[in-house]
């Protein structure tokens, strides 16, 4: 510290006085709500997908001809849909979804307008990790649970989703991170969060202080939350 | 206890009435299984006919692919035959709706190969995971019972390992008391120890024994290794491409192997008795060379000794072997005679068809 200060000596004292850090803070306290509310909706919503894709995927399916048939037309529906909002680009999606979460939430634009595009772009995505993560799980697991008369419910509640315990989170670590991006890019229409301060003070007036640091913040934060995400999995794996 | 019937009246009315303790509690009949591949088909098991009587243990043997996986897979429906009956306390479970199947299947415990525990999972909550399944059991009770049958696999001090802080006899343990949990009336065994090593195997065989005998539990038991079926099972059928060739009491099976895969499958475990070629002994000399088996009370009586004292004749042992298959004490001996001419020969031949020994005259 002592050589950089020296070489800058004035760069803590204007890094001090710098004039946007309230907008920093603010941006960033955006930034980390949008995540971490679009984070949980995303769960809510791209783990069961996730679920029922696996489950009417060709590995699980009945025995009993017509059921089968039910499943892989689920199936192809939902994997369908699946493929086209991931194929989306997001900010295109953002655009699109503006009507439809105007009339959902009042608005499109700040932390809440942001919050429905993303759980729309990252549910199809969490939902992909989670049917690829099941298909890892053993077959013997699923031989247990038809061997001791478990329901599907049973099997998914009490055998699957805990074996995948792991890879789950892995999976909402690498989502979470995706957010955050995602977040960022938000701001190009308005969104809230550091993206949209790196957007209006750091691309549309020049100001590279404001730029640079936001990018600092973001990359700490993606650092931090992958350092914490493996430290879980860890802890949780019991391979 | 009892498997059927279950909670379905319709289904139980069919075989109402005392059931006779003599009454098999599994039996297969004409069963098939052909699996449909796009191309072409694979018959599985062709015709097969089973009868496993309540309380004993029954080993099913046959190399890979013969069959007998699927054999095992098809007496709790995991596979569904192609046609055929497949009847549990005299109810053809073919014909079950799928809950009334998920409770035939909680009322019969499997053991894998492989263990299959849940390694997300303490032992004890492996061990519990059947009891959450059944849901009948108070949360106190199904501690109770997970405690109780660790304690009769000897794991309760490791009911709060994970599966892969355990050896693979502990997790096969573990195992055992997944599938003995729920009150089973039977036990399903695919290759229980086919991945351990011969040690490890001997404790896990007798464990199983000796859960046979206290709990009067059926348990049918397939493998690949003959030695598995001698230390455990009372009665085996060997299956061969699909077909039942050949079953029995084990003494009888080992003792006298009709079928040439019965015969290899014995030779392989290099176990004596049958596995020898007779032809090795029929150039010697003048003298005639027997071979002697029998079993039970005659085991413990000098008979050569006794042969010789009648007779006045000496004989040889070239080779054999005295022991016993589960509780049988049995014998089985090559001999040989001094110069012996017809009349002598027929004189020993009935001495020892007096003292119920068989006997085949190889040279």
């Amino acid at each position: 510290m002592d050589a950089f200060s020296s070489v800058h000596p004035s760069l803590w004292a204007d890094l001090i006085a710098f004039d946007y850090w309230p907008e920093i803070g603010q941006g960033t306290l955006d930034t980390v709500v949008m995540t971490v509310v679009s984070l949980v909706l995303t769960v809510i919503v791209g783990l069961p997908l996730g679920v029922v894709l696996f489950l009417t995927g060709g590995s699980q399916r009945s025995d009993k001809p017509l059921l089968a048939r039910a499943q892989s037309v689920i199936h192809a529906v939902l994997s369908l849909l699946v493929n086209v909002l991931r194929s989306v680009p997001f900010l295109i999606l953002l655009i699109l979804l503006m009507p439809a979460t105007r009339e959902l939430i009042g608005t499109s634009l700040g932390v809440a307008g942001s919050i429905p595009p993303l759980v729309v772009a990252t549910s199809p995505f969490f939902a992909r990790l989670i049917e690829n993560l099941l298909r890892e799980v053993e077959a013997g697991v699923f031989e247990v649970c038809r061997s001791l008369g478990a329901t599907t419910r049973q099997t998914v509640l009490w055998a699957l989703l805990p074996e995948s315990v792991a890879g789950i989170l892995g999976a909402i670590t690498v989502t979470t991170i995706a957010l955050i991006g995602y977040s960022a890019m938000s701001g190009v229409i308005g969104g809230g969060g550091l993206g949209d301060l790196a957007v209006r003070y750091g691309y549309q007036r020049f100001n590279t202080p404001v730029m640079v640091i936001t990018v600092v913040i973001l990359v700490v934060l993606v650092q931090l939350i992958q350092i914490i995400g493996d430290r879980v999995v860890t802890r949780l794996s019991h391979r | 206890m009892s498997t059927a019937p279950p909670r379905n009246s319709e289904a139980s009315s069919s075989s109402a009435g005392p059931r006779s303790s003599e009454a098999p509690i599994i039996r297969l009949q004409s069963v098939d299984k052909v699996y449909r591949a796009s191309h072409g088909h694979a018959h599985a098991l062709y015709a097969v006919d089973l009868a496993i009587e309540r309380g004993e243990v029954f080993g099913i043997i046959g190399r890979s692919g013969a069959g007998k996986s699927t054999l095992l897979r098809i007496l709790n429906l995991l596979e569904q035959p192609t046609s055929g009956t497949v009847l549990i306390d005299g109810q053809d479970i073919t014909r079950l709706g799928s809950k009334d199947l998920r409770y035939l299947r909680q009322k019969m415990g499997f053991v894998f190969q492989q263990f299959n525990l849940l390694r997300s999972k303490t032992v004890y909550e492996n061990v519990r995971l059947p009891l959450r399944v059944a849901g009948d059991m108070t949360v106190q009770a199904q501690h109770a019972r997970v405690l109780e049958v660790l304690d009769l696999v000897g794991l309760a001090k490791h009911a709060h390992n994970y599966p892969r802080e355990l050896s693979g006899g502990q997790q096969q343990r573990v195992g055992i008391a997944r599938a003995l949990a729920n009150h089973p009336s039977v036990l399903l065994c695919d290759e229980p120890t086919s991945a351990l090593d011969t040690e490890t195997t001997r404790s896990i065989l007798s464990l199983l024994r000796d859960i046979n005998q206290r709990l009067n539990l059926t348990i049918i038991l397939i493998t690949h290794a003959m030695d598995v079926i001698r230390a455990t099972a009372d009665r085996v059928a060997v299956i061969d491409y699909g077909r039942i060739v050949e079953s029995g009491a084990i003494v009888d099976v080992f003792l006298k192997p009709q079928h040439p895969t019965t015969q290899a499958l014995l030779a392989e475990a290099s176990f004596e008795a049958g596995s020898h070629p007779p032809t090795s002994w029929q150039q010697r000399g003048r003298g005639r060379v027997l071979r002697l088996t029998y079993r039970g009370t005659v085991v413990a009586t000098p008979l050569l000794t006794s042969l010789a004292e009648e007779l006045g004749q000496q004989f040889a042992i070239l080779e054999g072997s005295v022991g016993r298959i589960g509780a049988m004490p049995y014998g089985d001996l090559i001999i040989g005679t001094q110069e012996a001419d017809e009349q002598q020969l027929r004189r020993l031949l009935d001495a020892l068809v007096r003292r119920g020994v068989d006997y085949e005259v190889l040279s």
